[in-house]
């Protein structure tokens, strides 16, 4: 269905270097119990490109495959086709060693920091852990590097030897960030790394990580559903809905004219804590429910619930097409609501 | 008043030395716990007991356990035979404490073994999923399928009796319900986050099992294990009682019951006090067990 | 470690009036939920609560046990955050809902059974009528919220308490159910207390709110003065620790340094002087009582952030 002619995120001439380059990706997962053969499209047809040294925010409900894409991109799943390029290295073609040894550039930041540090492992042994993996330091000089990256993300190095379980949840992402941080990745991928922290931690941990973005020129892919967040920690913005990507454009753009009708329905739905701005605020609400992955609606998945839905809608998809430079979206009638 | 930190570079947020908790090592906890619980700590006194009179018992007993005659036969308890003597007129309370030496060593070593075996096929079966899984896992039901005895005796008529070749045959019917349970555990823990996190960080396969899986699933496999020295004793006393265990002149206490039966109405001491020692080593192992299982998973006691 | 005291909640006084929506709002351990269970007497054991908690004249805390019951499910209801763990799943919703009238016989049984469909109607869920036969498992998580409301509202309480009712939902599911707390409070005349840690969500439901920090009321007041003129510097840190939807300039967060305390441990002073970037010696040693600093808004500070000039360029610091 695309031509080699048409400009998709994958390809759109406003990314200059590319660190990340996604093409058609896929991820099916085979569901359903006694009676088999469903299949959940979590994700369907990704294309993005993600510029070096820019935060990609990615932002959708649950179920709207955003954590998949993250986790096919790192290769902790398989895709089931299409293409991960990272520095024109095909990571979906990798196996056994060479995608170990690519674990050296692009790491992933958990969002539940209780589960993604083992309980067992003191602070030290899980910071040092992807030192040792590729025999970079021992010793002397492994504790001092480990020692390092916990000052550099705001962590005591006094509390090497203890064990996750002392430390409150912020501290514990931040052990998180070290872990990805010591080997000096130059790609991370952040699946909802603030939305189990309480608020006041949640800006300790954005901050840190806008920090180490400058300090490191690290390129991130920032996974949330909250979009005032992704919103204030990206460069540019992708909305996913149902296993595809509906809009993509910088971060400002999106604010002042969403192009595709479900921005522009999350953007009205989110509270501002501003009593006055509340007082008209009028959120678009929508109808029904959120379709299910395994059968999602024909042609546009949005239409079922899309205000400004026409009969095309559910006949033709529209594909996800530059409409101005460097923003794209999937809709027949983008920036009409 | 709460010094901060100094050397820290993201002065932004600084870490307070009092916001950490107190340090506690998830072992220190476990520990603590066991020793609020009384049935434990009884278990681990009498597993004690016996553990130091089945020490003793290689450098001394009271008397010789083979030495027929020392008295009347079939004679009760006396200030010099505290436990009577038996058919042959030999010391029961030297041979109970023979005895211990064989249970323990035939309770822990096919524990071990069958602890080693089901852990390494659990941890497998349980990692590797797919066709590994399934060869195992066919090998364990068809395993179950077949009785332990009918497994342990024609194991015991093909190589003999001694004891290594009694532990040999228990841990080979003994490690099916470790491996299912190790199997259990792999499959829910390297679904957890850590694990995957392991995996981003380049973390190999086999250090993926020994590192972050086992670790975890140990707790579960302590009580497990514990719980396999009991049954491994008690298989043990039956094999004998058959008299197809540890042969004679060894004090089995198993073999010593079965010998006593003999003469229950006669001189019932004979067969009680093998038995009391077995039963007291069962027990005390079940409530070390069940000890730990409450201490190392708080959760699971209400 | 595990024995003593825990001061979850220590001193707090409110009072809220029909047709108010007040916001309660705090971070996870602030006792803002202990506050709303001590209300109906659902305290875990072994906690205990002391004090008054007046309900009209008449006083909760001496009740006897059919009387609480009896006030629990007729005069306040409470919505939980987490829809699927308060509704039976081997039941049908419709039955439920019925079983949460029958309980408290403000309506015959017959009663009961008619009013279930208009109820699940009232809450919005669309094709009512035939959705009373489906099971918990069948409704989508904002469907489920919407017929715990049903349940709650059905015997027409005088006060809602709703513990984090859209922290669980999607944004857009989250928007629908906050329209409908907000007509239903409406309908029913009855008073509304919203448990929280989104102060958006306040901002956009509540008429007057409430701050909780460490078991402690640090700051209350009309919505309007909370937002627009925070006095307490934990609620003005908090104000701006959070990225706004309509944010134009990209500004650095200001964050609130440290964890909030251990409450088996609280530190001397003021509960929030470890974390607190305007704090004076005075804040070390003696705790602030909670007074008034303009009509109708409280705080319980030293310092309070109208004496601070330029406060954004000394939290940045």
């Amino acid at each position: 269905m695309s031509q080699p002619t048409t400009v998709t995120p994958a390809t759109d001439p406003t990314i200059k270097s590319p660190l990340v380059r996604i093409e058609h990706l896929v991820k099916h997962f085979p569901t359903g119990g006694a009676f088999g053969r469903a299949v959940v499209h979590a994700v369907d047809d990704v294309n993005l490109a993600i510029q070096k040294g820019e935060t990609l925010g990615l932002v959708g409900e649950s179920g709207c495959g955003k954590s998949t894409l993250g986790r096919v991109i790192v290769q902790l799943q398989p895709a089931t086709s299409g293409h991960v390029f990272f520095q024109d290295q095909d990571l979906t073609r990798l196996r056994g060693e060479k995608l170990r040894r690519i674990r050296q550039q692009v790491q992933m930041i958990f969002q539940d920091p209780y589960a993604s540090l083992n309980p067992r492992m003191t602070v030290g042994d899980i910071v040092s852990e992807p030192l040792r993996n590729f025999r970079l330091a021992r010793g002397k000089k492994a504790e001092q590097r480990v020692q390092e990256v916990m000052r550099v993300v705001g962590l005591n190095p006094g509390f090497v030897n203890r064990y996750p379980h002392e430390f409150s949840g912020g501290q514990r992402q931040r052990i998180g960030i070290a872990r990805a941080l010591v080997l000096n990745p130059t790609f991370m991928v952040a699946d909802e790394p603030v939305s189990a922290l309480d608020v006041s931690i949640q800006a300790q941990i954005v901050n840190l990580m806008e920090d180490l973005q400058e300090k490191f020129n690290l390129t991130y892919l920032f996974i949330a559903h909250e979009l005032a967040v992704v919103r204030h920690i990206s460069d540019r913005v992708a909305v996913m809905y149902l296993g595809k990507i509906v809009e993509i454009g910088p971060s400002a753009a999106i604010r002042d004219r969403p192009l595709h009708p479900y921005t522009k329905v999350l953007q009205s739905s989110v509270p501002v804590p501003d009593p006055d701005v509340e007082a008209s605020r009028k959120p678009i609400l929508l109808k029904g429910e959120i379709p299910s992955p395994v059968n999602p609606p024909p042609a546009c998945r949005f239409h079922t619930r899309c205000p400004i839905a026409q009969k095309i809608c559910s006949e033709v998809e529209p594909p996800l097409e530059m409409k101005e430079s460097g923003r794209f979206a999937a809709c027949h009638f983008a920036g009409q609501l | 008043m709460a010094a901060l930190p100094q050397s820290l570079e993201s002065s932004q947020e600084q870490l307070l030395e009092q916001d950490i908790a107190d340090h506690v090592t998830l072992g220190q906890d476990a520990w603590r716990r066991l020793r609020r619980n009384r049935l434990a700590v009884i278990g681990l006194v009498i597993i004690s007991v016996f553990i130091v009179s089945a020490l003793i018992s290689f450098v001394w007993t009271p008397y010789p356990t083979w030495r027929q005659a020392l008295g009347p036969t079939y004679q009760g308890p006396t200030l010099a035979h505290p436990l009577g003597l038996d058919d042959y007129g030999r010391d029961i309370l030297s041979r109970v404490m023979g005895g211990a030496a064989i249970a323990l060593s035939v309770g822990v070593g096919a524990s071990a073994i069958a602890s080693f075996i089901g852990i390494l096929l659990g941890l497998l079966a349980g990692f590797y999923r797919g066709k590994v899984d399934l060869v195992i896992s066919t090998l364990i039901n068809v395993s179950y399928g077949i009785p332990d005895l009918l497994i342990a005796l024609v194991l015991v008529l093909l190589i003999g009796r001694g004891v290594g070749n009694i532990i040999l045959a228990i841990a080979v019917t003994a490690w099916l319900g470790m491996a299912r349970l190790v199997r259990g555990q792999t499959l829910s823990i390297r679904e957890k986050e850590f694990v995957e996190a392991a995996r981003t960080i380049g973390t190999p396969n086999a250090m993926i099992l020994l590192r972050h899986i086992l670790p975890n699933a140990l707790g579960p496999i302590v009580v497990q294990a514990t719980y396999l020295v009991p049954a491994a004793i008690i298989f043990e006393a039956f094999l004998s009682l058959l008299g197809m265990g540890i042969p004679p002149p060894a004090p089995s206490w198993g073999r010593m019951a079965s010998e006593g039966y003999k003469a229950l109405e006669l001189a019932p001491h004979i067969v009680l006090m093998p038995c009391a020692a077995l039963s007291l080593t069962v027990l005390a192992f079940n409530w070390v067990g069940d000890g730990l299982r409450d201490a190392i998973d708080p959760r699971m006691k209400r | 470690m595990s024995s003593g005291t825990v001061h979850a909640v220590d001193g707090i006084s409110f009072d809220i009036d029909r047709g108010e929506i007040v916001g309660v709002v705090g971070e996870s351990g602030s006792g803002k939920t202990m506050t709303a269970l001590s209300l109906l007497r659902l305290v875990p054991e072994p906690g205990k609560i002391s004090g008054r908690i007046l309900f009209g004249e008449q006083d909760v805390l001496q009740m006897a046990d059919d009387e609480i019951r009896e006030f629990r499910g007729n005069e306040v209801a409470m919505i939980f955050q987490d829809p699927m763990t308060s509704l039976n799943p081997v039941l049908r919703v419709g039955f439920q809902v019925e079983e949460a009238m029958d309980a408290h016989r403000r309506f015959t049984r017959q009663q009961s059974r008619e009013r279930v469909v208009p109820m699940l109607q009232r809450v919005r869920i669309p094709a009512a009528k035939e959705r009373v036969k489906d099971f918990p498992h069948q409704f989508s998580g904002g469907m489920r919220q919407r017929a715990m409301i049903a349940m709650g509202v059905s015997n027409e309480p005088s006060l809602l308490i709703a513990d984090e009712p859209t922290t669980a939902l999607d944004v857009t599911v989250q928007a629908s159910i906050i329209e409908l707390l907000r007509d239903i409070s409406r309908e029913l005349r009855a008073a509304v207390i919203l448990i929280t840690h989104n102060m958006a969500l306040v901002a956009s439901l509540c008429n007057r709110v409430i701050v909780m920090y460490a078991g402690r009321i640090v700051e209350e007041g009309p919505t309007r003065a909370i937002f627009k003129n925070p006095q307490h510097p934990y609620t003005w840190s908090l104000l701006r620790s959070m990225p706004r939807v309509d944010e134009v300039a990209k500004e650095r967060l200001i964050s609130i340094k440290g964890v909030p305390p251990d409450l088996a441990k609280p530190p001397a002073g003021c509960k929030f002087h470890p974390r607190c970037r305007f704090r004076i010696d005075k804040c070390f040693t003696e705790e602030p009582p909670l007074g008034e600093v303009d009509p109708g808004q409280l705080a319980r500070c030293w310092v309070l952030m109208k004496n601070i000039q330029d406060p954004e360029s000394e939290a940045m610091r």
